[in-house]
């Protein structure tokens, strides 16, 4: 089993068969690395072993699990299903180099060199000219039917997968449509295999749609032999509600929906809403679609009025029908026809006139509502170009009840505080339901802002919390939107799905990216991925900051590398996060940045390190027992007072915390070869303000020991932002670093001393940091942790643990010095206004 | 053993005079010195000499040159004078030194020049009826073959695939030995074939196609040297001045080979064997390919041995099996990305290759391949003795021209600096232990004796490592220690 | 009488040394004398072991490369 972070028992119990089964067949989409054991982020188990969730519940889920794989594997393209046609023998002396992917006979178009793109037939690969005239428009169609997987600077590279093209049809692309186009863009001629490939996968994807309309649930499809085919099921066929016919209505259309902050929505608000319905527009009209879908319909213009034909089921048998359908390899695709519901009352809001979107936020938010109905899916963008506001527009759209599920009520209050930076909702709509504060909305709907974990921990929860999940469940909301989808437990959404009803839900975050391979669980959750911006694109054109980044090697000095050799592999992570050589790397890191006037994030996973770090350098911390209102002070200052220039942090400040004065990230340990948390952290930076002065960069430097584990876990981590076209330099040698005022652990001496307290301060396992409300803690639980050495650490009086607590207290008191000496100063110092409405609004949460 | 291979100056430079008097009989043979071996100023000053009756002032001739150009004028004098072209006079008190052109260079270079005199310096033209398909795209398509052949050879003995594929037989057993015995090749268990690329093969490889035809018939040369009980019947002098001769010739046309002396006829064999020239069957006539015309043309007309030989026949009818290759010869084919992705524009069975010596190879389109550098893939070629600057050197070279333009557009070097590095770094890493085998000196009886030894050590160069706080010391070689030890105790 | 012993030495980095010591303290069978931080004397016949021992040590530190079969 993987190395765990939390304390969880090594021991899989009965509830992890279902999980080990599904590791065992990975989806064809994220290749499995050879080492994923070691990576397997495995968060999850707290969840699993949820008392309050029944045995039959979480059977259900693993099969549903199961199932979703099964699928997965059956559509692989490299299976015999497509690749009937034997190869031939090998072309010629270079053929050998390739084994069976040499595609060298595959004849080119004899204007090839006008298009971009090439296909491995055998895996369904695609690379692109980045350079090629064609390219734009080759992009904007590959990112709707395909994978990115490599974006650098001249050629990339995309997959297409049966992920992606159930993605594609749902957005509303057809199968004839992606055979041609692709066909249009190849050197080659599209190969047999792909083009039946894409039929097949297409086939069977998007032909059956679950519409919730007037709170009924329907089955639809423009294909009524599906229905049929449907009805005549002994499952499906006595789900239908007696007494209802089949009924035949004309496919929706963009028609007239107007995006709220786009360059449409300022001339066209309000208009023609009503005569939407059952009124064709031409392709023209929907001002917001990609040039693309225009070319892509020039020949289907008079195809608009498609006619759907529909019956409705029970609300009780919806899973049931979902779970039938993927069986029969017709997985549903979900959409709500927001604008026909008059059952659920209207929310008052929309964008505040003056904010526009940016173009790629409009371009996702179009695959999203591309036909007049919301769609569910998972818009996937860097940290910092906006995802917030992504969210905050589809609520402006679709106007309905709006429920938000966050990770950690850290963010939480932030979301709340963009709902009305953006838009014009009334404050007392937005309502917060965290461990801190419960209320609801004044008026009849509303905005509810809570963490995944408020949902679904049925443990300890306090008589108002469950009043107020009972509210939850009792309503039905018109847009969940679920921030980070790719931290959060498939059997966590399974759960938050099932118990809280929604006509449309947007999954929101920066990575796909999961060591476990679980993502492909999330398109039959969540839905499919609509959207995937492409992170240098956006850094060139300014949306996101320009960023250096760097892997400092740090060589370990004789006596820990000794040390490190013999160590457990618990004491090897402290050891090179303790390794004095990187230690002097950081001070000196710091000091070049400070002096250049950049605000620097130091992260550590290892929170030993972090706080003899911080302690020593005489710096502000955070981590997981830090509470809320010395959290609160500690960001306050620095993102204001010009003497707090660095932060640690812990692998709580991962994600959603919002700092744009930072510039500089150090990252000092990490989570093992976390490719997903290398980007969130990456993306603490990327908004930085300073982001469009003339030559401004950011720094990321990754600190790493020579010749650990480290090293291998670095360039591991580093592998989905090389793929996104970043570039690592490695610095083995800091200029003049001997000449640093006060270096730390200079002497042999020094070194030698801190080795033998971090040995001795280790010695039964650190403290495991653990953010007091976020999805993987339990609430309540972290608040017991609070001081140094607390929780997980336990010292028996007589051992050398004790002559460890004579340091330790030395440290508390230098502790609460440096992160009391701000909170002195703010009681003297006039609070900023942010911090004061901050305060004043949770003291009236908390009435 | 040299990185460098083998250059035609190099061999030239070790022949006596009286060699160069016999070479410079050949007015071929002069001509092309002339032509290929001389820098620009150096012809200036040949063809001033030429026809001077008497011998000119040494200091006449810094007249000719810029006072600025004087370092290029000690040069060309340098050169001139290593290659017995001219003279000049030792320093006297009495006399000026004076300069003149070697009699038997300025008798031949004037007949090449006129035209005159009866030697058959410049080949016989076959009398006889010429087969119509013998034309220049034929016998560039031959020449191709051959040479790629070779190359196959030196690149494939890497391994990856038994033999060098559907494209025959490979070289002759003659040429096998020829690069063994050159050790561009060498013999080594590990590998399908049994042999391995060396440093040296490789650079072999990334030279311009005409170096590495001289490359080879210098090995050829200097293997006749050495068996030069003279059973082979061959003379290194007559065949190099045959080679020179054979630079001379007309591409496309036919040569009579009973024009040509026994020991020159016995030289056909291996000549067809390299590809350099092409004898139909059961005729007199030999033709010269483009390999042999173009020995002593300017060497930067043709590129390296990816697009050499596309550029060697560009101007033949447009090969339609690789479109990719001749598709624009003249330009790098190879982009080299950021996450250390390769691609290569190329359709060349041997381009592919040697990319395939240091990269891992993944897919192939047609004129399009992809792969990935790795420390793996990078490892392996360093393991041949490859070093990272040779690879990083064949990558600047060949670098796509979108490369080019990007990097000149945002002011950056052309490949990725993190690139680059990292296949340092890559190759920093195979060196980070150094082993000597020796024998380690200790116990010594008294401080006295260690010193005395170490020091002995020391003088005779076998000291590795000493600590004069431990009492200890390590040498490459024990022999002569233990006699000096003997030779001490015996004393005392 | 001073000795001579037949051996090799190696010259290395510190923390390749401390590996070789690592490695020699399991059967105590590869090093002859340690002779400094970046210097010992092995045993001639245990030279291809330890090279090998050490490449096995060193790999975990670097990221492994991907199967070959896809392009991910």
């Amino acid at each position: 089993m993987p190395p765990k972070r939390k304390a969880a028992p090594a021991a899989g119990g009965a509830s992890k068969a279902g999980r080990t089964s599904t590791m065992s067949t990975p989806g064809p989409a994220t290749p499995r690395s050879l080492d994923s054991s070691m990576m397997s982020e495995a968060e999850e188990d707290d969840d699993l072993n949820d008392p309050d969730v029944t045995e039959a519940q979480k059977q259900r889920e693993q099969l549903l699990g199961m199932e979703a794989d099964e699928f997965i594997n059956g559509w692989d393209l490299g299976s015999s299903r497509f690749q009937n046609q034997t190869k031939e023998a090998g072309l010629d002396a270079a053929s050998a180099y390739f084994g069976k992917r040499d595609f060298s006979n595959l004849p080119l178009k004899p204007d090839h060199m006008n298009r971009p793109l090439w296909i491995d037939p055998l895996k369904g690969t695609i690379v692109m000219e980045r350079f090629n005239p064609l390219s734009e428009q080759a992009t904007d169609f590959l990112i709707t039917i395909a994978e990115p997987k490599s974006r650098p600077t001249f050629l990339h590279e995309y997959a297409l997968t049966t992920h992606s093209l159930y993605a594609a049809v749902s957005v509303g692309l057809d199968p004839k449509d992606i055979i041609n186009t692709l066909e249009r863009f190849l050197k080659t001629a599209l190969p047999p295999a792909i083009r039946v490939f894409i039929e097949q996968c297409t086939h069977s994807y998007g032909k059956v749609k679950l519409v919730l309309k007037n709170n009924k649930y329907f089955v639809e499809s423009v294909d009524a032999d599906m229905l049929e085919r449907l009805l005549k099921d002994p499952q499906i066929g006595p789900l239908r509600v007696h007494s209802s016919e089949v009924t035949t209505s004309y496919a929706p259309t963009m028609g007239g929906l107007v995006i709220p902050g786009t360059k449409n929505a300022a001339g066209v608000r309000q208009a023609e809403l009503e005569k939407a319905n059952g009124k064709p527009a031409a392709p023209g009209d929907a001002g917001n679609e990609a040039e693309l879908y225009a070319t892509l319909n020039e020949e289907d213009d008079d195809d608009d009025k498609t006619a759907v034909h529909s019956f409705e089921i029970t609300d009780s048998g919806v899973e049931t029908v979902q779970k039938r359908c993927l069986d029969m390899g017709f997985p549903i695709l979900e959409e709500y026809d927001f604008r026909n519901d008059d059952v659920n009352a209207n929310l008052e809001i929309d964008l505040r006139p003056n904010t526009q979107i940016r173009p790629y936020q409009e371009k996702s938010l179009s695959k999203m509502f591309g036909n007049g109905r919301a769609k569910s899916g998972i818009i996937v963008l860097p940290c910092g170009a906006g995802k917030t506001l992504v969210g905050i527009t589809a609520a402006c759209t679709i106007k309905k009840g709006i429920i938000v599920l966050c990770t950690s009520s850290m963010s939480v209050v932030q979301w709340r505080q963009e709902f009305l930076k953006w838009s014009n909702v009334n404050p007392d709509d937005v309502a917060i339901f965290t461990a801190e504060s419960k209320n609801k909305f004044s008026g009849n709907t509303g905005v509810i802002v809570t963490t995944y974990s408020m949902v679904t921990n049925n443990r300890e929860r306090s008589h108002e919390s469950k009043k107020m999940m009972d509210f939850l469940k009792g309503r039905e909301w018109g847009l969940m939107l679920l921030d980070e989808v790719h931290v959060v437990p498939a059997e966590v959404f399974r759960r938050v799905i099932s118990s809280i009803k929604s006509h449309s839900k947007l999954g929101l975050t920066a990575t796909l990216l999961r060591e476990d391979d679980k993502i492909s669980h999330l398109n039959f959750l969540i839905g499919p991925k609509l959207y995937e911006a492409n992170w240098m694109e956006l850094s060139q054109q300014g949306h996101i900051a320009k960023v250096q980044c760097a892997e400092v090697w740090c060589p370990m000095p004789t006596e820990f590398y000794d040390e490190y050799l013999r160590a457990s592999s618990r004491m090897k992570r402290t050891l090179y996060a303790m390794n004095p050589r990187k230690f002097q790397a950081c001070q000196y890191l710091i000091n070049y940045h400070e002096a250049r006037g950049d605000k620097i994030i130091v992260f550590s996973d290892e929170l030993y390190s972090l706080k003899q770090y911080a302690l020593k350098l005489g710096k502000v911390y955070i981590y997981g027992g830090t509470g809320q209102a010395e959290r609160m002070q500690v960001l306050e200052n620095f993102q204001h007072n010009p003497d707090v220039n660095t932060l640690f942090l812990s692998k709580i400040g991962d994600t959603s915390l919002d700092l744009p004065e930072a510039t500089v990230l150090i990252q000092i340990s990490s989570h093992f070869g976390s490719r997903r948390q290398e980007a969130q952290r990456l993306g603490r930076i990327l908004r930085a303000k300073r982001r469009n002065d003339e030559g401004f960069n950011a720094f990321f430097y990754s600190l790493v020991s020579k010749d650990t584990q480290e090293m291998y876990y670095s360039s591991k981590r580093q592998a989905f932002l090389v793929d996104q076209g970043y570039a690592f330099k490695v610095i083995t040698q800091l200029a003049n670093i001997e000449k640093t005022p006060d270096l730390a652990f200079a002497t042999a001496k020094e070194r030698r001393e801190l080795l033998q307290r971090t040995l001795v301060d280790n010695e039964k396992g650190g403290e495991e940091d653990v953010e007091t409300d976020d999805l993987f803690g339990k609430p309540g639980r972290g608040k017991k942790r609070g001081g140094f050495g607390g929780g997980g650490v336990r010292r028996t009086a007589g051992t050398l643990g004790e002559l460890s607590g004579g340091h330790d207290m030395a440290y508390i008191e230098q502790n609460k010095a440096a992160n009391k000496t701000l909170k002195k100063k703010a009681k003297d110092a006039q609070q900023n206004a942010f911090f004061k409405k901050l305060a004043r609004e949770k003291e009236r949460n908390r009435k | 053993m040299s990185a460098q291979s083998y250059q035609l100056s190099d061999y030239l430079e070790k022949l006596p005079g009286t060699t160069f008097r016999k070479l410079y009989q050949q007015p071929s043979t002069a001509f092309a010195i002339f032509r290929r071996m001389l820098p620009p100023l150096a012809k200036i000053f040949v063809q001033g000499l030429l026809y001077m009756p008497a011998p000119l002032l040494l200091s006449q001739l810094d007249i000719w040159v810029k006072p600025e150009g004087k370092m290029s004028r000690d040069r060309a004098l340098v050169i001139l004078r290593s290659l017995h072209i001219i003279n000049i006079t030792p320093p006297g008190k009495d006399k000026p030194q004076e300069i003149h052109l070697t009699t038997n260079f300025k008798n031949s270079l004037r007949l090449a020049l006129e035209g005159g005199g009866a030697h058959h310096s410049f080949g016989v033209p076959s009398t006889l009826a010429i087969d119509p398909t013998i034309d220049i795209a034929f016998l560039d398509r031959y020449a191709r073959k051959k040479w790629e052949d070779i190359l196959h050879y030196v690149v494939n003995s890497v391994g990856g695939e038994g033999s060098s594929g559907g494209s025959g037989a490979g070289p002759k057993a003659s040429v096998k030995d020829l690069l063994l015995a050159g050790r561009l090749v060498e013999r080594r268990g590990d590998t399908k074939t049994g042999i391995a690329i060396t440093q040296a093969g490789f650079t072999f490889l990334l030279q311009e196609a005409n170096a590495q035809v001289w490359t080879l018939l210098l090995l050829w040369l200097e293997a006749v040297d050495r068996s030069s009980a003279n059973n082979s019947g061959l003379d290194s002098i007559d065949m190099l001045s045959f080679l020179f001769m054979l630079a001379s010739l007309e591409l496309g046309r036919a040569y009579d080979t009973s024009a040509l002396t026994e020991s020159r006829r016995n030289m056909l064999p291996s000549l067809v064997d390299f590809g350099l020239i092409y004898i139909p069957r059961d005729t007199r006539q030999y033709f010269p390919t483009r390999l042999a015309t173009t020995l002593t043309s300017s060497a930067s007309a043709l590129r390296s041995v990816s697009s050499g030989f596309a550029a060697a026949t560009a101007d033949a009818s447009a090969d339609v099996t690789s479109i990719g290759a001749t598709e624009s010869p003249a330009k790098g084919s190879v982009i080299v990305e950021t996450n250390y992705r390769l691609y290569a524009y190329t359709s060349s069975p041997l381009q592919i290759a040697v990319l395939a010596l240091f990269a891992t190879l993944t897919m192939r389109f047609p004129g399009m391949v992809t792969g990935r550098l790795t420390r793996d893939s990078i490892r392996r070629a360093i393991s041949y003795g490859i070093t990272a600057d040779q690879i990083i050197s064949y990558l600047a070279a060949h670098a796509h021209e979108q490369m080019a333009r990007a990097a000149a557009a945002a002011g950056r070097p052309v490949l990725p600096p993190t690139v680059v590095d990292q296949i340092r770094l890559w190759q920093l890493e195979n060196e980070r232990m150094r082993t000597t085998a020796g024998f380690l000196f200790k116990d010594f009886d008294s401080v006295e004796e260690y010193v005395a030894l170490s020091s002995y050590a020391e003088e005779i160069g076998v000291l590795e490592w000493k600590s004069d706080k431990k009492g200890l010391f390590f040498v490459s070689k024990y022999e002569q220690i233990r006699d000096y030890l003997k030779s001490r105790k015996s004393a005392k | 009488m001073p000795r001579a012993i037949r051996g090799v030495l190696i010259e290395c980095e510190p923390a390749i040394k401390s590996i070789i010591v690592h490695l020699n303290s399991e059967h105590n069978d590869i090093i002859i004398e340690d002779l400094d931080e970046s210097h010992l004397v092995v045993k001639e016949n245990m030279v291809h072991l330890l090279k090998q021992k050490l490449e096995d040590r060193l790999k975990e530190t670097y990221r492994p490369e991907e199967p070959l079969v896809d392009s991910e």
